[in-house]
């Protein structure tokens, strides 16, 4: 038992034995005042709100000692996330400083270094957006620009599949509708929302990434996309919490993942800020998991050059 | 040419520590598990002449794999690499048996020639064991408690402890300083050659264990006292009472 699990413990049963002491001393003072009606209510009253009192003090008190627990998990988590493309970038760097390469290693190294530039930049960009998130969650995405969904997922999907050295069937689009999906909103965000849960799919498969992303329009004003992964699976208690801040699913064994328990948080919040809805399915451990993206579709799609935005904004990488 | 086993998980410095130790003419063996990592000391306990353990590891992390190969009797001389760099994780390191520490990231020459500094003594202390017939037996006897430095063990009221390898330098320091008082940072310096602004306490686990090896009663010692507000002092003679 970890140090706060034994002060969570404590302060329960610390709050347990008040509430049963000014019980007692309740009925203690309705024994004694049963016949006179103002002290007994007025007992009973204040009896009642010296227990609320405790009760709701003790609930806050373990709510704060859990929020800091998963604080601290998060600034191991990201800690590592940062250190170690850090250290990575260095030794590198370090090695073609002081040994006689070939041209082809140089080459290689330049490549590593360059991932590795990458990761610390998309752990960067995933907590500045989560400190944005928090502070104002509504108002993160001020830009309304015309996008069309299914060439940013497949962009995003070319990049994570380069990212990851996947071969490229590993993930599959498959556009159940021939109409362009255009939403109004943030290229970049979505971008970013798209390589999150993509990310995440390629992460929890294991050895064996097969993914689909699948593009549809359920009814005339949404717009869906769908990832959906053989994986590892989500239990079902867990389904709900994954889109908490610094939640992380407890993977035990090998198929321990790294990551700054970011990712969904983020999702959800760039879902929400564009009007949609984010929402996870699993069959349960072991059987993969689906997450499906709901985006309102833009009412008044631009006739001319509808992925100007997407084109605009590429090199902004995800 | 010595073994080097790389248990690391992050690809690129995996890949990255094999190619400088290769270049440096050392075998490197790489291993991305924890428990495989366990494993392997244990099957092939004279394959690995050092060991590079990173802490964060799917299956078991670096502090349980260093105990584990420690609970087993695996005294491989262990350098633990990790991006926690706070006084606890240092502590807690050593705790599980760590011989030396180096968080994340690290400078490639210090990397080195601390692998160099584990290496050299992890030959020296063989040496010592293949070659019974040294002149001077390299023990030191007290109060019915003798250290064994060539074989690397303590046999004190009737039994006898094995010790790793820091352990056992931390105490041929505190031998040669015997009756002086010397400070957690000398210790750090000397035994360990580490000059950085560690954490000095981390020496205290060490002191723990080596009481238990040594002391009667470990909370009330005799010999390897506390000395307040500087560190320690070794005393053999005290025990006579």
């Amino acid at each position: 038992m970890t140090r706060r699990q034994k002060a969570i413990v404590f302060f329960v049963a610390f709050c347990i034995l008040l509430v049963a002491a000014a019980l007692s001393l309740n009925v203690g003072w309705i024994v004694i005042n049963a016949r006179r009606i103002t002290p007994l209510i007025w007992g009973i009253l204040t009896f009642a709100l010296i227990i609320t009192g405790i009760i709701v003090y003790t609930v806050f008190l373990v709510a704060e000692i859990k929020r800091n627990e998963e604080h601290d998990t998060f600034i191991n988590a990201v800690t590592h996330e940062l250190k170690t493309p850090i250290a990575s970038i260095k030794l590198y760097l370090e090695t073609l400083q002081s040994r006689d390469l070939s041209e082809e290693q140089r080459r290689h190294f330049y490549e590593v270094m360059l991932a590795d530039a990458d990761r610390l930049h998309r752990t960067v960009e995933q907590v500045l957006k989560a400190g944005v998130v928090r502070e104002k969650p509504r108002t993160i995405t001020a830009m309304r620009l015309p996008v069309d969904v299914g060439a940013l997922a497949r962009d995003c999907v070319a990049v994570v599949q380069r990212r990851h050295h996947l071969p490229a069937d590993a993930i599959v689009v498959e556009a159940q509708t021939e109409q362009p999906l255009g939403v109004r909103g943030d290229p970049d965000d979505l971008r970013m929302m798209f390589s999150n849960l993509l990310d995440n799919a390629v992460k929890y498969s294991g050895n064996t990434v097969r993914i689909t992303v699948s593009l549809a329009a359920p009814t005339p004003e949404t717009i869906w996309v769908r990832v959906q992964d053989r994986g590892v699976g989500i239990a079902r208690t867990q389904l709900k919490r994954i889109f908490n801040r610094f939640y992380r699913v407890q993977t035990h064994g090998l198929t321990h993942v790294k990551g700054s328990g970011l990712g969904l948080y983020v999702v959800r919040a760039i879902a929400r800020a564009h009007g949609g809805r984010v929402f996870a399915h699993s069959e349960g451990e072991g059987r993969g998991a689906t997450f499906t993206v709901e985006l309102p579709r833009d009412p008044n799609p631009p006739v001319e050059e509808p992925a100007v935005a997407v084109g605009a904004r590429t090199s902004a990488g995800a | 040419m010595s073994h080097v086993l790389i248990v690391e998980d992050e690809h690129h410095i995996a890949e990255g520590l094999r190619f400088n130790l290769e270049a440096e003419g050392h075998h490197a063996h790489i291993v991305t598990n924890g428990i495989r990592a366990v494993d392997l000391l244990l099957e092939e306990r004279n394959r690995f002449d050092v060991v590079i353990l990173d802490v964060m590891l799917p299956g078991r992390n670096g502090f349980e794999v260093a105990s584990a190969v420690r609970a087993a009797g695996q005294f491989v001389p262990i350098l633990m690499l990790t991006a926690r760099g706070r006084p606890e994780d240092v502590l807690r390191g050593f705790e599980a048996g760590a011989d030396d520490y180096l968080p994340k990231p690290f400078e490639l020459s210090i990397l080195i020639a601390r692998l160099r500094g584990l290496l050299r003594r992890g030959r020296w202390s063989q040496q010592q064991q293949q070659a019974p017939t040294a002149p001077p037996p390299d023990v030191f006897t007290f109060a019915e408690r003798t250290l064994d430095f060539s074989a690397m063990e303590v046999r004190a009221k009737g039994k006898s402890h094995p010790l790793t390898l820091m352990e056992c330098e931390l105490l041929r320091y505190l031998v040669k300083n015997a009756g002086k008082p010397v400070s957690r940072k000398a210790i750090l310096e000397e035994v360990w050659n580490l000059h950085e602004e560690t954490d000095t306490r981390a020496i205290d686990n060490f002191i723990v264990r080596l009481r238990r090896y040594l002391e009667d009663d470990p909370a009330k010692p005799k010999f390897l006292v506390t000395v307040r507000g500087v560190g320690y002092k070794f005393l053999p003679h005290q025990g006579n009472s």
